[in-house]
């Protein structure tokens, strides 16, 4: 007979204030196997847990029950508190009365009807429950990172600098990501590059750290400590190891209109280019989608002038695997599609620019040398206007949240421009400012007292070109609705940041979720920012969501921490909720009847086909076999196995059914 | 018929087979018939629409274990044997598989695997009866349907026949046959009836033929075949997979490709 001891919590008022707790643990007084039953306010607390310690050393219970809150928030507390009674800590259940019950129910009869059903549902799991012991599986003590921009960066130089080696991949060129095209920084005025380009120095210097650019992540298989990357090193028909970078290919390529990536379209490059002098590798790659030997079979010029040999026409690309304990999604964001703002004369008007392109019209190393000028006659504008939440905060674009950084640049915009246009006028129009944090606020102040630009609180309905002038049409909602009609010269939109193209490409083929923008979603919004559900892979910056430079470092040097700290122990302890097929003694061995039909459906290829073969070696049987150390418990075979004969480890058949028996039969 | 008799004569002859699975006369029509020797080999007989599936007998160790074994299969069982070597039931080279096609041709499959060819171009169809019946079925409201199928299995007596006949059943424990926990009442019962053709059903899903043995078998009459044709319509509406053709890859509710539908998920 089972000794069963059931603890009811009160949380507080979040339980106690719904269901009637006394009443629930005097019933499952009842429930025969139940040796003790009691109730508290904070079983969580210290003398909360010492009553079921204490309990089970007095008592002798061979099964706990704590009806509690979800098992997510506590069931690790309450099974430390059972082993150090000596009970095995998984024959210790929670019953989620608070999420499942309390939170979600009014308060009466049927609430604490319900709460009891709970209790009772875990009672008869627990009687069947088995004592198990943890999972050790060794960790691979190397981190790949997935993106090179500044979270990239911090997180790679983290983790190296902790003393673990790091593989960082990044899909273009060079790394730096979109902080190396920015201008000058909020709240600071500090030059981008200043302070990101010994980043990027340090990382390719590193001796921890092994940088791939332009090369992508095409798969991951594996799991927390032992995932196994694919990478795809894309061709860029540059060797690399020969390459000095002297930049000749660079300067008599004939291909030279070709828009400008890091220049955000507004500049032009060669065909074999860089994408800009602080590039981290500086060595050039040859754009084959613009370069006149692979569109016509002919030129080969960087060839002939190339004076080490460095460029491998046609090689292909090449695909490698890397071991891995760990992983950092950092693949940043990018800003929305700007065919979406008709209204403003996006792609019309040659003088509506993005916020992007505004960085690097303001940017020294830029198209015009740092000058601002409108990009469709090269004149300085005497007359800007700025437009906050273009595609942010706007549900009829399907993009309801707020992009974050909008508010900051926008004012830092302005100021650039004042500060390099002395008698230039600057407008913004903006639905409010949001300037939270350390010294936001007064940089946006100092924008408006300091350097004169005009705020107008309102949306601009629409821009037109009116005797090459920019007319902006908007209304001033702080006077009263009244319209406002500026003759600009320029129009820079604050545009919304939007999840990278192929974010859901990617978290599919790392297994992680993303919400409904594509964005990485974590573990949990407050107290596991950097993890994602996955165990293993973790987040930082903007692919996350929309980010600004100190909050993306914060993020990435958090999620190298837990990257440290994972590879801080040789061995990992896991959860045993874990798939196995049954064995028995001869003549069945096993009632798996070798059908194969559960190692396809594996989401994580644990199940291989095993030979269960006498003494002399020969094969009595085939049955399937589950590698304890890749199975995550998900039990898709289990459900899958006609014959039952894989059962989930603390989720048995037996277990689910008692359980399911004991809800439907009182 | 000839050209089928005299190469299992000659097997016989020559000691390459020690025993022939095929079809005799029986008091109700055809049966199954073990043959043994040469001499037998005389009361052999055999159509393509013969009942029961042969195939069923090739997972079953008392019949076959230290046998060399000739089947002469009806398409249905050159079907199921091609799901069973894709399902690692029996073997590359195990049993000599003979088929008298319907045009008289004899045909002898070295492999399961070289069966694929040839049942690629003869869709599995139901007979006329069936067809009426599932588009009766299908005229019927869903509460119309379950009083339908309530009432037919209101007559079930858990005799299993519809199992002992499926080539597919070879589970050595069935989920019926398992007590810990006892998921289905082994009683007869009008919940537990339900209970195990579901299952049964569910259980097929993606791996029947169509071959119509578990409905032929049944002593009740039930027509428990026609919910495996029916999943076997949905699986070629949804999936666009064949009725009765082993998929190479993979079955169709065990495998998940990147570019499968999941508009259901979000």
């Amino acid at each position: 007979m089972s000794k069963i001891g059931v603890f009811v919590c009160h949380c507080g008022e979040n339980i106690g204030g719904t269901v009637d707790c006394e009443k629930v643990a005097q019933e499952a007084a009842k429930i025969p196997g139940v040796e003790v039953s009691t109730d508290y306010k904070y079983m969580c607390s210290d003398p909360g847990q010492t009553i079921i310690k204490n309990a089970i050393k007095e008592k002798g219970l061979d099964g706990v029950v704590v009806a509690a809150c979800s098992p997510r928030m506590h069931e690790s507390t309450f099974r430390a508190a059972c082993a150090e009674a000596c009970l095995n800590p998984y024959m210790c259940e929670i019953a989620n009365i608070r999420e499942h019950c309390s939170w979600v129910h009014e308060k009466g009869e049927a609430t604490t009807q319900k709460a009891l059903d709970l209790v009772r549902m875990q009672v008869e799991k627990v009687k069947k429950d088995l004592p198990l012991s943890t999972i050790k599986v060794p960790v691979t003590k190397k981190a790949l990172v997935i993106g090179g921009g500044i979270a990239g960066i911090q997180a790679a130089l983290d983790i190296a600098n902790a003393g673990h080696k790091v593989i960082l991949v990044e899909k273009e060129p060079s790394i730096g990501g979109h902080m190396a095209q920015l201008s000058e920084t909020f709240p600071t005025l500090d030059c981008s590059q200043c302070i990101l380009t010994p980043r990027m120095v340090e990382v390719a210097q590193h001796p921890n750290i092994t940088l791939y650019t332009y090369a992508e992540v095409e798969g991951l298989e594996g799991f927390i400590g032992n995932f196994t990357a694919r990478i795809r090193l894309k061709a860029r028909s540059v060797d690399l190891e020969k390459c000095t970078g002297c930049g000749m290919c660079t300067t008599k390529c004939p291909t030279k209109k070709v828009p400008s990536e890091f220049n955000a379209l507004m500049g032009l490059r060669t065909a074999i280019y860089v994408p800009s002098p602080q590039s981290v590798p500086n060595k050039p790659t040859i754009d084959k989608e613009h370069c006149v030997y692979y569109k016509t079979g002919k030129c080969k010029l960087c060839e002939k002038v190339c004076p080490t040999g460095a460029i491998t026409f046609d090689a292909p690309d090449e695909i490698i695997t890397e071991e891995v304990g760990a992983v950092v999604v950092c693949t940043g964001f990018d800003v929305a599609p700007t065919s979406e703002f008709s209204e403003y004369g996006y792609g019309r008007y040659k003088d509506v620019i993005t916020g992007l392109q505004f960085e690097r019209l303001a940017s020294a190393s830029g198209p015009t040398m740092g000058e601002i000028r409108r990009p469709s006659d090269g004149t300085v504008p005497k007359k800007i206007v700025f437009i906050a939440c273009a595609g942010s905060r706007d549900a009829a674009k399907g993009r309801p949240y707020c992009s974050k950084i909008c508010c900051m640049y926008t004012a830092k915009h302005a100021m650039l421009y004042q500060h390099k246009v002395h008698d230039g006028e600057s407008y913004v129009f903006y639905m409010d400012i949001r300037a939270g944090g350390k010294n936001y606020d007064e940089f946006v102040r100092r924008a408006i007292e300091e350097d004169g630009v005009n705020y107008i609180r309102g949306r601009v309905a629409r821009v037109y070109e009116r005797d090459g002038k920019l007319i902006v049409k908007g209304v001033d909602t702080l006077l009263g609705g009244e319209q406002v009609e500026i003759e600009a010269d320029m129009v820079v939109l604050a545009t919304a940041g939007v999840a990278n193209k192929g974010a859901e490409d990617l978290a599919q083929k790392l297994h992680i979720s993303y919400d409904k923008y594509n964005f990485f979603a974590e573990a949990h919004p407050k107290l596991k920012p950097v993890e994602t559900n996955t165990a293993g892979i973790f987040l930082a910056g903007a692919c996350q969501s929309p980010k600004d430079i100190p909050d993306t470092v914060a993020a990435a040097s958090g999620a190298a921490v837990k990257v440290a700290a994972l590879f801080s122990k040789d061995q990992l302890l896991r959860e045993p909720v874990v798939a196995v097929v049954n064995r028995m003694p001869p003549p069945v061995f096993s009632t798996c009847v070798g059908c194969s039909l559960c190692v396809d459906i594996c989401p994580y290829s644990a199940i291989t086909m095993e030979n269960i073969k006498d003494r002399a070696g020969n094969v009595i049987k085939t049955v399937a076999s589950i590698n304890p150390g890749l199975c995550q418990g998900c039990g898709t075979c289990v459900a899958f196995c006609r014959s039952k004969s894989i059962d989930l480890q603390g989720f048995s058949n037996e277990e689910m059914y008692s359980s399911v028996m004991a809800a439907l039969h009182e | 018929m000839d050209k089928l008799k005299a190469k299992l004569i000659e097997l016989f002859q020559s000691g390459e087979i020690t025993l022939a699975i095929g079809y005799k006369q029986g008091t109700r029509g055809p049966r199954p018939f073990f043959c043994r020797s040469a001499s037998d080999v005389e009361q052999m007989i055999f159509s393509n629409d013969y009942q029961p599936n042969l195939a069923v007998y090739l997972t079953k160790k008392e019949v076959v274990k230290d046998e060399k074994v000739a089947i002469v299969c009806t398409i249905s069982a050159l079907r199921s044997i091609a799901y069973l070597a894709r399902e690692n039931q029996i073997g590359q080279s195990q049993y000599k598989i003979i088929h008298l096609s319907p045009n008289d041709e004899l045909m002898i499959f070295r492999s399961p695997w070289d069966i694929d060819p040839y049942i690629e171009e003869i869709p599995s169809t139901p007979s006329e009866d069936d067809r009426r019946v599932i588009e009766m079925l299908d005229a019927m409201t869903s509460e119309e349907r379950w009083a339908w199928w309530a009432a037919q299995f209101s007559k079930c007596i858990k005799c299993y026949a519809c199992r002992a006949a499926c080539p597919m059943c070879y589970c050595t424990r069935c989920i019926v046959d398992n007590n810990r926990p006892q998921w289905i009442d082994p009683w007869a019962s009008p919940l537990s009836n339900m209970e195990w053709q579901i299952n049964r059903v569910m259980h097929l899903a993606g791996r029947c033929v169509g071959c119509g043995a578990c409905g032929a078998a049944c002593p009740e009459g039930i027509p428990v075949h026609l919910l495996n044709r029916k999943i076997l319509d949905n699986i070629e509406e949804n999936f666009g997979i064949t009725a009765g053709l082993a998929p190479r890859e993979g079955a169709v509710l065990n495998t998940f490709k990147p570019d499968d539908k999941e508009n259901f998920i979000k």
